[in-house]
């Protein structure tokens, strides 16, 4: 019943689905002065075929060929907040330990997070971490002005300090490395240049975020509104912060779709977002275009049924697994060269309605 | 010695009837084994396909999952008991104590969970409000099953069971959990039926769980999308129904040409329903294999009642053939016997006088065709048989006889001696008879002559010899008679007693 995997060799395998994406995603913040034919046909390569959906999401994970320098590890790892994307990092982590394990290599780790995004929370957190001594500590960044100068002074220290999953810290931060999304911007730009492309580049849109100062949101949401502000006919009427919230995002919905009757599209910038969005949408029976981020179940089945257009789904299972495989490297002392790279090149596959049944068989075994 | 026993026709009857009863019995009993064995044939044909069969088979794998659940939990309770006993004051302690209780409890994948949901196992700590349903409520009251399809497409039933009045590093512990991956549900419930059902977990909703194909028409599908159009649809609407609210049921359907059946018994303790499936191909190789069967053990029988009745004819024959041989036997005993009478006198023992002319006749045909040579007739008379009988009885002339047959017999041990009148002998010479017939008549006679003076029996012989000019024994015996004549004249000089 589950269909075939592909298999990930290696933590630096170079993957063509992502190679398309990131040529589609390329440029940083200065895409914004892409023409949009040049967009449109970035979109475009984005759009996965259908093996790119089976890619999209790597289960089949080997270790590296590193020899660990010691038999146990402990590390510390906190992110944003407690929500099922972090969950699914989790599994990849937890994948890559028991691979260790079989080899004799013993991990343990925390992995904590507040109940809502909170920078001032994480910096308890980490300089908590720092005095009990772990080998390496992990942090995705929960706003990187706050958290940056934290990293920097535990990395005078001599704390090794990684960043990971969906936030990297600023840049010139002295954290060690960073394994997670590299491309939120682009993905901002790509799912919003397919909403504009839907919407024949005219219309009213908001934009749903998520926590604030989060990076990896904010850099979504930046892309979305330089995407739009090129579009003559395009508007963005409203733009809310759910705090990685469904209820909240649905409530902020059905508000801006109040506010907003003749909205045309949402923009919806992290997980959250496009299930609270759809749910909203539904219920008000409207035919707002939602485009949105990652592979909630829930958001799955909306786009399976056309409520929501297409979603961008990052690889969170290759994130979490080479987040510790990385770790053990950096605390055996390694620092970003030819073992692993200062930023990893994790992959993120737009995917619309006629993909939505295979990446629900993929990530959930459901069928229909 | 014993004598050897013989077949009558009392013991060949008693055969036959014996026989013919045995096979009668044998043939009644096979025709009752052959229809008991048809009947228990067709109960079990009946009973590998039929609904109960299914639903015995469903029922007992849901029953092994309730099992594993209860099992499972009591392992939970016994493993909370275990770390509430322990001295635990860090982390480090309490992944040692959840390391300790997987391996005595084969509890894999448990865990911990404080009031503050942050999840304790034996390498992580983790926060899993997000991850775990059951975390849901602030507090937790009650045990909780639930299905745990996992991003990644694996599937695990998470058994989580609340904790009371168990506090570890200062912190309340609210419960534990263990997830048990679908597989190893699926490898417990698989076991030998020659592969002649399917079966399958399903949720409610009838999507399919354990990853088994549900035969080659759903195969992994969700049943009732794979069965809609297949069953009328007021039956799909009350199964989909049943089905989704944990109750039993039974569904047939044709698709592809091939008629199936299934049976749907819920897991309890579960939402989840365990599905077995058979397909008609399978009803009727069941049918026709046991069909095959009854057929060929029915040719068995047959072949087998042929062969007992086959070696009951032979020991018939033989028995009939020994009651032939034995009459046979018999018939020339008693032939023998007859012969041996008609040529032996009874006073003597010798051979009688009808032997003698039957031996007369057989010697003259071998001269006539010049067979024979080297014979001699030597003719005996019993001197003072008449005087015996007159002044001492005829049984003392009758012991004269008997005591001169023993005497010629003694000395003429290499001839045929004969019997031919009341106290007339004959005796017949040839080949080591003949050879030393002259020393035997010397020695003979000079035992008559010594009989004399011991008044014992006294015998007169005369012998002659087969000459060329011979024609006929008689030749010969009248040489000899004439010859005894002059000796018994010499006897008689000599004092030998006569009748007169």
């Amino acid at each position: 019943m589950r269909t075939a995997r592909i298999k990930r060799k290696g933590l630096l395998a170079v993957i063509p689905a992502a190679l398309l994406c990131l040529t589609a995603c390329s440029s940083t913040a200065g895409t914004a002065g892409t023409e949009p034919e040049d967009l449109r046909e970035a979109v475009e390569a984005a759009a996965p075929a259908d093996d790119a959906v089976s890619t999209a999401v790597d289960f089949d994970h080997e270790l590296a060929s590193y020899q660990p320098a010691k038999d146990s590890y402990n590390f510390y790892f906190t992110y944003k907040t407690v929500h099922p994307w972090w969950d699914a990092v989790a599994l990849g982590m937890e994948d890559a330990q028991r691979q260790f394990l079989e080899k004799g290599v013993c991990i343990t780790y925390e992995y904590m997070a507040p109940d809502g995004t909170s920078a001032e929370d994480q910096i308890q957190r980490l300089l908590a971490a720092e005095k009990t001594g772990y080998d390496v500590i992990g942090v995705d960044v929960a706003d990187e002005d706050i958290i940056s100068p934290v990293i920097d002074g535990m990395a005078a220290n001599g704390t090794k300090v990684m960043t990971f999953s969906s936030s990297d810290a600023r840049e010139g931060c002295r954290r060690i490395a960073y394994v997670g999304n590299t491309h939120n911007y682009e993905d901002g730009v790509a799912l919003t240049e397919a909403l504009c492309e839907k919407l024949d580049y005219k219309g009213k849109v908001a934009v749903l975020v998520g926590s604030k100062g989060a990076p990896c949101h904010e850099d979504r949401a930046r892309g979305a509104a330089d995407t739009i502000s090129k579009y003559g006919d395009m508007e963005v009427v409203a733009t809310e912060y759910d705090m990685d919230s469904i209820d909240l995002a649905y409530e902020l919905t059905l508000k801006i779709l109040d506010d907003h009757p003749d909205l045309d599209g949402i923009i919806c910038c992290n997980m959250s977002n496009p299930v609270g969005a759809a749910r909203a949408v539904t219920e008000k029976n409207s035919s707002t275009v939602i485009v949105g981020m990652d592979h909630d179940r829930e958001a799955l089945e909306y786009l399976r049924d056309g409520v929501i257009y297409c979603l961008g789904v990052q690889d969170c299972y290759s994130i979490g697994f080479d987040t510790l495989q990385i770790a053990v490297m950096i605390a055996d002392g390694n620092t970003p060269g030819d073992l692993f790279p200062e930023r990893t090149n994790e992959i993120t596959t737009v995917i619309y309605q006629k993909d939505a049944a295979m990446m629900l068989e993929l990530l959930y075994g459901e069928v229909l | 010695m014993k004598k050897k026993k013989r077949i009558t026709h009392r013991t060949f009857v008693l055969t036959a009837v014996t026989g013919g009863i045995l096979i009668m019995v044998v043939l009644a009993i096979s025709i009752l084994w052959s229809y008991k064995r048809t009947n228990n044939a067709t109960d079990e044909a009946v009973s590998a396909v039929s609904e109960f069969y299914l639903e015995a088979m469903a029922d007992r794998r849901a029953r092994t999952i309730t099992n594993l659940i209860n099992n499972s939990f009591e392992q939970m309770d016994k493993a909370m008991a275990f770390i509430r006993d322990e001295d635990i004051m860090t982390q480090d302690d309490l992944r040692l104590a959840i390391g300790k209780v997987k391996s005595l409890l084969s509890l894999n994948r448990f865990a911990v969970v404080d009031t503050d949901n942050i999840v304790y196992t034996q390498y992580t700590t983790y926060t899993g409000g997000s991850r775990h349903a059951f975390l849901a409520e602030e507090k937790m009251e009650e045990r909780y099953i639930s299905t745990v399809l996992k991003y990644g497409s694996s599937m695990e039933l998470c058994l989580a069971a609340p904790s009371r009045d168990i506090r570890l590093m200062d912190k309340d512990i609210k419960a534990c959990f263990v997830q048990i991956d679908i597989n190893e549900i699926v490898d417990l419930l698989a076991f030998d039926d020659q592969g002649r059902t399917y079966f399958g977990l399903y949720t409610p909703n009838g999507e399919n769980l354990s990853g088994t194909e549900l035969g080659p028409y759903i195969a992994g599908t969700n049943i009732f999308e794979a069965i809609k159009g297949v069953v009328p649809i007021e039956e799909w609407d009350q199964n989909r129904n049943n089905f989704s609210r944990g109750l039993e049921g039974c569904i047939t359907f044709t698709a592809d040409g091939n008629e199936a059946t299934l049976v749907y018994v819920p897991v309890e303790g579960t939402d989840w329903q365990m599905v077995v499936l058979i397909s008609g191909s399978v009803i009727h190789e069941t049918i026709h294999d046991i069909s095959e069967n009854s057929i060929r053990t029915s040719r068995n029988m047959v072949l087998y009642i042929l062969v007992l009745m086959l070696l009951f004819a032979v020991i018939l024959l033989v028995e009939l053939g020994l009651l032939a041989k034995y009459k046979l036997e018999d018939e020339k005993e008693k032939s023998s016997s007859f012969h041996t009478m008609a040529n032996t006198d009874s006073m003597t023992g010798v051979r009688n006088k009808h032997a003698f002319s039957a031996y007369e006749a057989e010697v003259n045909e071998k001269i006539k065709n010049s067979g024979i040579s080297d014979l001699a007739v030597i003719v005996c008379d019993v001197n003072g048989l008449k005087l015996i009988n007159d002044t001492q009885g005829h049984a003392a002339g009758d012991k004269l006889i008997k005591d001169a047959s023993m005497l010629i017999c003694e000395y003429f041990t290499h001839g045929m001696v004969f019997r031919i009148g009341g106290d007339e002998f004959a005796v017949i010479l040839r080949e080591k008879g003949y050879d030393t017939m002259e020393e035997t008549i010397a020695t003979f006679n000079s035992r008559v002559e010594e009989n004399i003076r011991t008044k014992d029996v006294v015998i007169s012989i005369g012998c002659s010899t087969l000459k060329p000019e011979d024609e006929q024994l008689h030749d010969v015996f009248e040489r000899a008679d004439h010859l005894m004549y002059i000796r018994k004249k010499e006897l008689k000089g000599m004092g030998a007693p006569t009748r007169e």
